[in-house]
Order: structure tokens, then sequence, then C-alpha cells
């Protein structure tokens, strides 16, 4: 409890208490809904979902009483909000969210209420003070005197009012889910629909291994020190599995930046505000987040949080527009809460390595460039010779920010089962509303000022879109377990092996 | 304050300050005169990464704000320090100490010595007359003689939990004074501080331009491979986003690193990244307090690597190898993480200091008798991959004050970069001797029987022995990148990529501006 009272203590960020306001403990029931999904499932799924902005975090409503005031601001459009009320409170209930339409409804009128209110009293001020230049009876200015020091007073009270008032707006608005596509399937993760099925399950003549057997028959991985030194769920790859590592990515690279896409390596500390604004929550007792000590930093989930701010606060040429990263980076995640089968060996770890594509576009054309990434990631997987099926996932499995999300799910004979190995999502504007991510459109608009000249367009919030070209643990639980021989070798898959020194099959090593 | 309140309470590693009759001052007389030299050693005069990693953060004294915290928790775990070989050669360590300029108390560690010694004697005294009494109980006595032993027992049981009590405690300071004791040094370094580093090769010579140069910073923004802008903004100053060809450009610097130390017959190895702070101690890093190098992971004893030393040197933690199974050879790819806390100057430009890093570490476990050779060996695949390269370096064998306290002998190698103005340490290779394996418990057990001297005529197993360690930056990524742009820089802004490295970049010779 003193490293939690401690960690609120240094984080500005916290809930507020006013006569305006609503209730500030929101829904305990839904927070450890949400944290522990019924199917504890899939790594990327489980870090979207379930580390997405959903709810106040209980914590933040308990200890600290002092009114801090929001880090940053999400441009949450609410008067579109209210005027699609019916629309929000259903795509609310579809994605099972635990977002409260209610209160930030009447949050947002409050507010609205009060800036009038301000408004007329600044007006009555200036009314005053205009009254005050001509001559006056020294009674007559005495009044105004008196009025306009009145008038002052009331309006520093409800400034900070509304001041206060908009935080908590803020905050409340935050656990807003972005809106669906339309050919989402409602329902939870049975209701997703299947897009596409690549290859068939290998018939095995032989009885097979699962990976981490495959791992320590070949001398590939070493989880056992990696628990002394570091803890559970970490690993050491070595040998071939290292070459293999770099294969995987180089060849990702190297096949997408054939699509126009710019590589990156990215930062792997950054600001926990960044992480909030993409979407996921880096405090809490069960946040998938590793906080760094005596700052406001942590350690990234996936690259998507240091791509997304690159271009944090800042207006793009629209003819600068789709930009197109590829990015790599090591990935840690706590996995708080993470337990069952599928937790065995390297499908869930706490650090990997990824390469992560990640684009920002114009609104008309994320829904394109989504299937774009789609289309790459199942070309990717189709040349490693792998069985998939692509999934678009049902509304109750979406994170937050996703207005439409396609995972992949790879055979994994190991486990018996397909796992997940990749996930694409269009997350439309959720993400540049809270990054600040906007474009100017190069087409002067047409004019209808009354000036007679031709205005700047305005700005528009540019739609991001992320998704995994390579998550090279899942990869190698599919590549060792899928291409493991009778004598207990594994193949390489013919596209990486240039990118392996030319080796063709990892054999077990004399001793 | 708070948060250092908090740190201490959540990690038992803590300077137990309980006093007692026999003990020290549990605030050692030098504190202020460490404080003074720690300051020293966190800015070095030429700050370079590396170095400063292993100079300022190795275990070179005890933080001052443990001796704060009043609960006298127990260190986590003990080195294996050989605390009667430092008693017997007392004047060679004092001398050692002087010339690598530690603040390390050997007086302390000698008397606290001592003091256990005693006190070990007294308990095994006790103990025994112990056993005296509760044999004579063991026959027929008068009840007045049985009264008076059962008295004597008790009062004897007293004492002894008494003593044990403070024996464990003065085991545990004895723990912590003595780990600030640095290795013994190779008769052959040069004593004194950087200035008398002893110059061992030099190869190449700096490259004359006919042109204004740019240093790495400008050419990394003229041709768009590095963003530091947005990075500070996301994440902090110092670190960066590589783009484009910088980022093929590491990519072949560590698979062609890789390869070739693969062909001396290293094991490539990626390692975890977050490991608990023990190991950062067991290495001879200090996790902790103010000017830490080493990012702290909030709510747990975990920290981030600075570098792969750390990971690699746990892997066989806790064990006794093979003879035979020597040497150990690995290269090991990771991220490092620096706090860096107290870096400041013109050096600090750019990609010379960072927070984040991708290195290529080479660490070898062998046996003592083969570490000198596999230090040679260290450094002579580090200058063959720079003469690769074609940079233009040098290679120290640093003097003894400018030591890290695991290394018995370092050599480093700093290259010429033409935008500084003057050579930067691009490696560093140490032979630690048995410095980490003490604390790691590294052992190995001889093949060859031992000569049996025992009188039961049989053939004993072998003593076993600390492995020694040592380790070598193969590849620090941003530094060999400062050297490779500036180095390779033309006139028209573009930059060449060395020839061992255009098969690892998909055969492109040149970075070109971009068209935009």
């Amino acid at each position: 409890m003193g490293l939690h009272t401690l960690r609120l203590a240094t984080v500005p960020l916290t809930f507020t208490t006013s006569r305006l306001f609503l209730n500030p403990s929101p829904t305990l029931a839904f927070f450890s809904r949400h944290v522990q999904p019924r199917k504890p499932s899939f790594l990327l799924r489980a870090f979207s979902n379930s580390t997405a902005v959903q709810d106040t975090p209980l914590t933040q409503t308990s200890s600290d009483s002092s009114a801090a005031r929001t880090q940053w601001k999400a441009a949450i459009d609410f008067k579109w909000i209210r005027d699609n009320k019916e629309a929000v409170e259903i795509n609310i209930k579809n994605r099972n969210s635990n977002a409260d339409l209610e209160a930030v409804l009447q949050l947002y009128e409050n507010m609205v209420t009060l800036q009038k209110e301000v408004e007329g009293i600044r007006e009555e001020r200036n009314n005053v003070a205009k009254k005050m230049k001509g001559k006056l009876e020294p009674s007559e200015r005495e009044r105004l005197v008196e009025e306009g020091k009145n008038l002052k007073e009331s309006l520093v009270t409800l400034e900070e009012d509304l001041m206060k008032l908009q935080d908590e707006l803020q905050h409340v608005a935050r656990s807003i889910p972005n809106m669906t596509h339309p050919d989402v399937p409602v329902g939870g993760e049975d209701s997703s629909a299947i897009r596409n099925e690549v290859g068939s399950p290998r018939e095995f003549s032989f009885p097979i291994k699962d990976h981490l057997q495959l791992g320590k028959d070949l001398d590939l991985m070493d989880f056992d020190s990696a628990a002394e030194v570091s803890g559970s769920k970490f690993f050491y790859l070595k040998n071939e599995a290292v070459l293999l590592e770099m294969a995987l990515l180089n060849w990702t690279l190297s096949e997408v930046m054939k699509k126009g896409f710019t590589p990156l390596t990215t930062p792997e500390i950054v600001r926990s505000s960044i992480v909030e604004k993409c979407g996921f929550q880096p405090r809490g007792d069960n946040t998938q987040v590793y906080s760094i000590d005596g700052t406001d930093q942590c350690l990234i989930g996936t690259a998507e949080i240091p791509v997304g701010g690159i271009h944090m606060d800042s207006i793009l040429l629209e003819s600068a527009l789709p930009l197109k990263y590829i990015a790599f980076s090591h990935c840690f995640r706590t996995e708080a809460g993470a337990a069952g089968a599928a937790a065995k060996g390297l499908y869930r770890v706490h650090q990997f390595s990824k390469a992560e594509m990640f684009v920002l576009c114009r609104p008309e054309d994320s829904e394109s460039f989504h299937n774009e990434l789609i289309q790459i990631e199942e070309d990717l997987f189709t040349s490693l010779g792998l069985h998939f099926k692509t999934l678009d996932m049902a509304t109750a499995d979406l994170g937050a920010p996703a207005y439409r999300k396609f995972d992949i799910e790879a055979w994994m004979p190991g486990l018996g089962r397909f796992g997940e190995i990749s996930s694409a999502s269009n997350c439309t504007d959720y993400q540049s509303r809270r990054l600040g991510i906007r474009f100017r459109p190069s087409e002067p608009l047409q004019t209808g000022s009354k000036k007679g000249k031709a205005n700047l367009p305005s700005t528009k919030f540019v739609h991001t879109l992320n998704a995994t070209a390579c998550a090279v643990p899942r990869m190698m639980v599919c590549l060792l377990e899928n291409y493991q021989q009778e004598d207990g070798s594994v193949v390489v898959p013919e596209t990486l092996r240039p990118f392996m020194g030319g080796i063709e099959v990892i054999k077990p090593k004399l001793r």
C-alpha cells in the first residue's frame, strides 16, 4: 500500500470532487471483469483489451485528496456524442464497456451551462466597466465598483469550478470506446467472423514435441537460468534461435519496406502520458505496463506507443499522408493476471522482439489501409508456410481504441489449437484526438466568408492504424512446432534461409 | 525523499546500523570523504559511456543513504570473499586500494574479520562447554550437582543465542563493508589516473577532409536517419528514433558482428533486459543510490540492464561447471538502458551518450590460468572488427585509477571521431578474474583427480575453484554509428557504407540525401 500511495503522489493525474460533479467512483464490477478476460487468451489482444482505457482505476478515487489537474486533454467531440447519444449507448453496450455515458452527458451539460454562466458574468462585468468610463455620481460610481468587485469574485469561483468540471469530464469521457465499424459482428469472442483461412494443419507421422521441448533438445532457449536471473516468463535465446530471431526481423523489415514503409527503431522507455494517449492504462493493480521507479516513465508494451507519439501535437501536410512505418522494438509486459496452459514457454513472456506496422492517413483512406495491413500480414505468414485464419473480431473483443480489429491465429501443433500471432487495428481518430495529430487538407475550402478571401482549410484529425508484422516468440512457436522433423531437427522455411547465412536445418548439437 | 525512503523500505539490502560492543561504528569514519569520491567518480573528467558505466556504477562504496535506514536488514546474498587472503596480504591490498583510488576501508574489513574470527572461536568454545555439560549430565549425579549443571547449561545456552545473533550480524556487516574492496590489479597495469593509461596499439590515421565536415547529428538530420526531437517529447532527452538506412545500418552492424564473432567459437545469445537487482550487484554494479546508472522497475526488486554482461554473468550463477566445458564463450545481443545520471558536457551530444542503445557483448568464463590469454583474444577480436570497418583507433591499457572495481585489467579502444575532433571510447575489454564469480557463485571442478593425501586412501574429488570471467564490447551501436557516419561522409552530404557491412544491408553502398 505504501508503494501505491507513493505512486499516486508522484502522478498528477487524479480525480476531483466538487459539488457539481457526479459520484467519482464508477463501477467496481466492471474493472475486475475487464482485467481478467473470460478466456485468458492472447498476448496481443490481452494487451490491447485489458489495458485499454475502459475505466477509471479505482485507486484514483481513494487516497489522494488534492485536486490535481489532468496532464493532457483528449480532443473528444462531446457535441457529437450528445447528438448521437443512442448510437454511442448501443456501441458501449455492444463493446462490453463500462463507460458511463450518462455521467459524461451530464457533466458536459453542466459544463456548457457553467460556461454560459461564466460568459454571462463576463459580459455583465464588461458592461459595468463600460459604464464606469463615463462621468458618474460618486454614489453611482461606488455602487458600480462594488458590483464589479462582486462580479469578479463570482467569476474567479466559477472559473475554478469550470476548470475542475472540464478535468472531470475529460477523465470520465476517456473511458468511452471508439465507435465500431458497421460490419463488425456484435457479441463476444465466439461471435468473431472468419475472414480468411489459409493452409491446413500439418499431419505428423510421429509423436510431436512442443516448442519448449524442441528448444531444450536443440539448445535454443533457456528459461531456467532466466527465472533465476530475472523471474519467470523471461528467457534467453541461444544458438540458432538468435539467428532465427534476427532472420525473422530482417526478412520482415525487408518485405514490409518493399510496400513503402519507413523502418524505425524506437525508444522503449516513454512518458506514461504517451501510453495513456495511445489508449493503454499505465497504472493500477492490473496494469500490463512496467513503470520506472522515481519517474513518470514506463516501458513500452508495443512499438505502437512510441510510433504513435512521433507526430504528437503536430499538423501534418495532407501531401505527406499516408505515413507508413515499420518499427522494430523490444516490448515489455507484466502479464498481470495471465495464467493457464497458454502461458507455457514462449507463448506469453515478459519481454520480446516485435516488428510493428503503423499508418497515419486521411480519414477516408483508413479502411483501405486496414485492408492493406491485413493483406501484408497474410502474405508474410503465407510465405512462411503457416496454417492460419483471419478473424474480424467481435465488438466485445475490441480494445477501446479500435474501430475494427483483424486478428490472425495460426495453428500451433504443441498447443493443439490456433493461437494469436498478429492483430491489425484501425483506431480511426481515437488515438489522434488524444495525441493531437492533425493534418491540413491541401484543397482550399470554397470560401463562404464575408471577407471574400480564401481561408486556410481547417485541420482534421488523422486516422491511425497499427498491425503486427512479426511478434518473434509466437512466430518461433509456430516455426519450431510446425517444421519439426522425426529426428528432432527443425527445418528453416526457405524465405528465411538467406537471412540466416543459408542454414536449412536446426540440428541437435553434439555434446 | 519520500521516494527514497520507500525504495529502501522495499529493498532488503541495507546497511545494518545496529550497534554492539564488538562492532565498528555503523557510519564509517570516511563517509564524507566517500561522498567526495563518489561525485568524482560519477563525473569522470572525460566522460566515456562504457567506462562511465563500469567505473561509476561499480561497487566502490556503500551509498551514504543506506546508513539512514534504521532496520537491520540482512544482505540478500553472500560474496565468497577470501578474507584470510586479504588479511595475509594486507600490504598488497592496501597499495592496490590506493592505486585504484578506491575508498574501500581495509582497516574496517580486517578489524571486522578479526572480530568475527574471535567471536566464532568464542561461540565454538561455548558450544564445547555446553556439550561437556550435557555429557556430564548423562551420568548419575547428586540432585544439587544436577541442578547446578542444569543452571549452567541454561546460561550457556542463553549466551550462545546472543553470541550467535551477534555473529550473524557481524558477518553481514563484514559482507557489506568488504564488498567495496576492488579486485587486485595485473602487475603490468600502469599506476595512476587516466592520463597514465598506456597505449598498446594504434591503427590507421585520421582521415583528412577536403571539405567542411558535419558531425553525426547534422548528418543524421540531413539524411533523415535520426530523430532526437520527437524522442525528447515522447520519452525525454537522450532518447532517439533511428530511421531509414540507420535502422538497416544498426541491423547490419549487429548481424555482421555476430557472424564474425561466432566464427571464433562464441555462442550467440539474446538476454532478458529486466533482471533482479541482486544480479546487478553481483556483477559489481550499484543498482541503487542517487547517482545510480541503473533504471529500477517500480514496485519490484528488478531493474533494467545497462549491459548484457549482467544477464550473461547470471546464466551460470550458483553452479559448478565441468572443467571440460570451459571456456564458455558467449556473444550476447541486448538493448542497454542507463540513466546517465551526472553526465554532462560536449560529448553528451547526439548518439555519444544515450539512455538506450543496442549492443553486442562478448563474455567468457574460463579457468584462472587461461584468463590472460582470453583477455588477449578479446582485445584482438575487437581490434580486428574495428580494423575491418576501417576505423582509426588506439588501444589503451587503462591505468589503475580508471578501473571499475571488478576489473583486474581493462583494455579500452578509442576511435577517432571527426565531429568531436578527438578519440572517443568505442569498446572496453575487462578481465574480472574471480571478482564476479565469487559473487555469482560460479565454480568449476577440475577434471584431474587430486593426488590423494587423505588417510582413507581413496581418490577424493578435486576441490572446486572459481572461474574467471571476462567481458568485452563487440559492437556498441550508437558509438559505431558516430564513427561510421562522421568518418565516411562525402562532400555531397552522403555517407559511404564500409564494404564488410554491405552484404548485411541488402547491398546498399551509399546513404544519400532523400528527395522530399
